[in-house]
């Protein structure tokens, strides 16, 4: 069966999956900037005694995380336009997506991290006179975010393989890029197994990092 | 004026009541030391005294500004207030002379320089020079309850509030804690110290207040109180306390 295959399309057609690939970088860093920013925010907002924010950012999480990713990423295709009054294409559309949709995600793990530092640490941050956000940006976020970088990096390489799904609306992302490539040399096949293998070193890659600082972490703790 | 003043202060978590109609007062310059059997609401009672447990009923003023308003400016009132913990709760994630500088540069608005001698001064004060640049996870346990001392002092505090600072340390550096303790009472800091040490109370401590089910049952001079105290339930504490 190997015998049939025919790898020699590879060469020709990589500044093209590159220009794939670059986006589903780009899309990867953006979405995790974004969604951790965001959904630091929404995990602050949920914890927060005041009842309406509470509510508020508990309704989008459950929202968000109810909902399977592709649809999300063909409403908000459709939606945006409709809000914004013009199409602002695939990729700027599944740029803003991945951010809302991630930053449910990642508000899950920053709540985590922001209960696993000590009530008595932000005692003290109050103590010493700061205010909400100075105890939050001085004390508290500093010491979650260090306890959840393992858990924030295995969201985002679960984020990289998730941003194949924007061939749902048609973004030119490294998938897409496999299959246009594969249609024009009519060798599908091999392409996607080239693609496959890209996916699969780089988040193997990315997960022994993980678990190395994971390791590591644990012994300063 | 006194420098911390409590009226008539309730509190309840729920439906359970932990303070009852507390009233006390504390001099500028004075030493009071409040202690009785655990779960009686003294620790809850100073952490009233700087906003950080709020309370339903009664009034606080810390040199007279009155700690329930909703109109004050509670971070002003408390960069102001020094307090110490159980648990030191030092930042981990600092190092000793940052833990000394953040509240200094960010709540005082101080210049970093200046925050930085004054971190250097105090930690020669409480003996730890050498650990600048340490984090706190470094430390003895009483090394990191002097540096949360000195991050206290750092700020300038009109008073100082200790909950229990001795409470969670091994037994051979209490001493060393107690001693900075001490030193600073004799250069007539104004503090508040709950605790269990009824040498150090003997010691420097001017008044005792003596605290059960959430209510101040004793409050007098220290002689009075390791004299005569007049409650049964003080005598009884104070004998058991003193014969360990």
């Amino acid at each position: 069966m190997l015998s049939q295959f025919d790898f020699s399309v590879f060469k020709p057609s990589l500044t093209f999956l590159w220009t794939g690939f670059l986006f589903s970088g780009n899309l990867t860093l953006i979405a995790m900037t974004g969604g951790i920013v965001f959904g630091t925010l929404l995990a602050m907002g949920r914890l927060s005694s005041l009842r309406p924010l509470a509510v508020i950012a508990s309704a989008y999480v459950n929202l968000m995380r109810s909902i399977p990713l592709v649809m999300v990423i063909l409403w908000f295709f459709l939606v945006i336009p409709l809000i914004t009054g013009k199409p602002i294409g695939a990729e700027r559309s599944a740029i803003i997506t991945f951010t809302a949709f991630e930053a449910a995600y990642y508000s899950e793990i920053m709540r985590a991290g922001i209960q696993s530092v000590s009530r008595g640490q932000a005692m003290a941050g109050y103590a010493l006179g700061m205010t909400y956000w100075q105890n939050m940006g001085l004390v508290v976020l500093p010491q979650a975010f260090r306890n959840m970088l393992p858990i924030l990096l295995t969201q985002t390489i679960i984020l990289f393989q998730d941003t194949s799904l924007v061939y749902a609306i048609g973004a030119k992302d490294l998938l897409k890029a496999a299959e246009i490539a594969g249609k024009n040399y009519n060798r599908p096949m091999e392409m996607y197994i080239f693609v496959a293998v890209i996916y699969f070193v780089l988040c193997f890659a990315l997960s022994t990092i993980v678990k190395r600082l994971h390791k590591k972490i644990a012994v300063v703790q | 004026m006194a420098m911390i003043e409590i009226r008539d202060v309730c509190k309840w978590y729920g439906g359970f009541q932990v303070l009852t109609g507390c009233s006390s007062k504390v001099e500028k310059g004075e030493v009071v030391v409040v202690c009785g059997p655990s779960g009686s609401g003294k620790s809850t009672l100073i952490k009233c005294v700087n906003g950080l447990e709020p309370f339903q009923k009664g009034e606080i003023l810390v040199n007279g500004t009155p700690v329930g308003d909703p109109e004050t400016n509670l971070p002003k009132l408390r960069s102001g207030v020094g307090m110490v913990f159980q648990h030191f709760e030092l930042f981990p994630h600092m190092t000793v002379i940052g833990n000394l500088t953040v509240g200094q540069v960010k709540v005082l608005g101080r210049k970093k320089e200046e925050a930085l001698e004054k971190g250097h001064a105090l930690l020669e004060r409480v003996g730890l020079t050498d650990f600048a640049q340490k984090h706190p996870g470094q430390l003895s346990g009483g090394q990191q309850q002097r540096v949360a001392i000195a991050r206290a002092l750092a700020m300038d505090p009109i008073c100082m509030l200790f909950d229990e600072p001795t409470s969670a340390l091994d037994p051979e550096m209490i001493g060393e804690v107690l001693a900075v303790m001490q030193d600073l009472a004799r250069e007539g800091m104004t503090m508040m110290v709950v605790t269990h040490e009824m040498g150090f109370a003997r010691n420097v401590a001017h008044r005792v207040i003596f605290m059960d089910h959430g209510q101040i049952v004793e409050d007098t001079t220290k002689q009075e109180f390791f004299g005569t105290p007049r409650s049964e339930r003080a005598q009884l504490f104070l004998s058991r306390i003193l014969h360990h």
